[in-house]
């Protein structure tokens, strides 16, 4: 039997300043913060999967799907995944754990840090240094300076102690389901969180109207919206049936992303066009 | 005002805004608070008490701000360097109409933020594609340029060059009235990047399904999720507790049979 394999402490570092500066680089509409993972996870994948090459390339991909999170007190999500790779590289995991792990932890994450540090413990830290600088008078630089300082290097403690929590959290969640021997079903059920999650995640997410008014001659009121329509049968319908269109061909017909974001381009000019020639746009 | 204080000004801009070179707790969430950015606009114009007072009004205003999901209604950092470094850059000793002049920079600088916030946001998708490249082609390497490399060039791009091109033909040109970069993106563009946006993030989701979605009655499990949201509206903390109930109870289900085979119950 081989020996575990296990994150070195120097990895595990190194994949936490990566997340630290450029958790926030690359975020766009397809994946947000997709990338900046992918590229924190890249130590943990090489060094995890060292000795086999299709798994590390799958490993990378698997890190740089669609993920969201308050990137700051959010870094026990990367320490889960962590976790769950360490797991997975000594067969205890599945891919499909850690794609639902993944965006299940989305919504709580990005709800919790949102509301808990962003709009609750940054206010009051700029408060309080607001407060210095107001009673500092010639001094007021003191507020500035204290907040600059301080709460990057306090931040930065907080995130990598949630961080080892996360990771902690999962290698030793995973253990336990696997000291029970239910991979199995822990995979299945699993992959029915991960489903109706990104399902939710379609709806609020993907973006698809079609801009055409249809305007009987000389009826300016009585305009059809066909878009309000499409909608009233099935609401965001169309945003449905471009991700299963999407899915379509990626997963079925092997293309490739390049190609769907050209098509989905066309796509989006074809749209714009339309919706200029029928008057939606102005 | 002179160049230098601009581009070195339009350089903190670029640090301050979401997504920088140096994170976003160093960036946004620091050198992107008004209190912390008209310290240092203040640094570079040399008074920084003036700066600190308004700084301080901007502060006040937007105490809570909070960017959820990445959506940015009014950008907070764009706003104070291009606010208060305008504003003092007509400081003349009455403190009222400077801060009136403040409120008109601030106005114009936000705006541009969001505009350039919604390019990049489109723009940055071209790094997918490389950091992808990277991950097929075993190239830990090229995903790390894809994030910080390549997104950083794009976001310091929109966000400096925009940034400097105002507070030239302003501030250091004395007039208080210049070229906004974001007025000149024509707005058949912007619908374009924006629908183009909205439609690919149906790729994101797209690839996640290829990890998940094998069988038939997935599809009916994604589309239940799907309609707990398009037609119930539930958040996505309510989605992820819903699906974590589910799961639990369909796991609870599957452990007890495979007992009650084991042991022929």
């Amino acid at each position: 039997m081989s020996e575990r394999k296990v994150i070195s402490p120097k990895t595990m570092k190194k994949a936490f300043w990566l997340w630290f500066f450029w958790n926030g680089s690359s975020q766009q509409a397809e994946t947000i913060v997709g990338n900046c993972l992918g590229h924190a996870m890249t130590p943990v994948i090489t060094e995890l999967y060292a000795d086999n090459k299709e798994e590390r390339i799958a490993g990378y991909k698997r890190s740089l799907t669609l993920f969201n999170t308050e990137q700051q007190v959010g870094s026990i999500c990367p320490g889960i995944f962590c976790g769950m790779e360490e797991a997975k590289a000594n067969g205890e995991c599945t891919e499909e754990v850690i794609s639902a792990v993944k965006v299940a932890l989305i919504g709580p994450t990005s709800a919790i840090g949102d509301s808990l540090w962003v709009a609750t413990v940054i206010p009051i830290l700029l408060t309080l240094c607001m407060a210095i600088t107001n009673a500092a008078g010639n001094m007021g630089w003191i507020g500035p300076l204290l907040y600059l300082v301080g709460y990057p290097i306090g931040t930065c403690i907080l995130a990598w102690n949630l961080w080892k929590l996360g990771y902690k959290a999962g290698v030793e969640g995973i253990h336990r389901f696997m000291a029970s021997g239910k991979l199995d079903q822990l995979t299945k059920a699993m992959t029915v969180l991960g489903l109706i999650v990104v399902g939710g995640l379609t709806a609020s997410n993907v973006a698809l109207t079609v801009p055409v008014l249809i305007t009987p001659p000389g009826g300016e009121a009585a305009a059809v919206n066909l878009d309000a329509l499409i909608n009233q049968i099935f609401p965001n319908l169309l945003p449905l049936l471009l991700t299963l269109g999407v899915w379509q061909l990626y997963a079925k017909k092997k293309w490739a992303p390049l190609a769907i974001m050209g098509l989905i381009l066309v796509l989006a000019l074809i749209l714009t066009g339309l919706g200029y020639l029928t008057g939606v746009y102005v | 005002m002179t160049v230098l204080q601009a581009v070195l000004v339009s350089l903190f801009v670029y640090l301050g805004a979401i997504g920088s070179v140096v994170g976003n707790t160093i960036g946004w969430y620091n050198l992107g608070r008004p209190l912390v950015a008209s310290f240092i606009v203040g640094l570079i114009m040399g008074n920084v008490p003036v700066a600190l007072t308004l700084g301080l009004l901007l502060q006040l205003a937007n105490l809570g701000s909070v960017t959820p999901g990445g959506a940015v209604g009014w950008d907070l950092s764009y706003a104070t360097y291009i606010g208060v470094a305008g504003a003092l850059a007509f400081h003349t000793g009455d403190i009222a109409a400077t801060t009136a002049l403040m409120w008109a920079f601030s106005t114009i600088g936000g705006a541009i933020g969001v505009a350039m916030w919604n390019l990049v946001y489109v723009l940055d998708l071209a790094c997918n594609r490389v950091a992808q490249r990277g991950a097929e082609n075993d190239n830990p390497r090229l995903m790390a340029f894809a994030n910080a490399g390549l997104g950083n060039i794009i976001g310091f791009v929109c966000r400096f060059f925009p940034a400097l091109v105002i507070l030239v033909t302003t501030a250091v040109a004395g007039s208080q009235s210049g070229v906004n970069v974001a007025e000149m993106i024509p707005s058949w563009l912007v619908t374009t990047l924006t629908t183009f946006g909205g439609m690919m993030a149906a790729l994101g989701m797209g690839i996640l399904l290829s990890f998940l979605m094998k069988k038939g009655v997935h599809f009916c499990i994604f589309l239940a999720g799907f309609m707990l949201v398009a037609y119930l509206g539930l958040n996505s903390m309510a989605l992820a507790a819903f699906g974590i109930v589910v799961a639990i109870i369909y796991y609870y289900i599957l452990s007890s049979k495979s007992e009650s085979e084991v042991t022929g119950l």
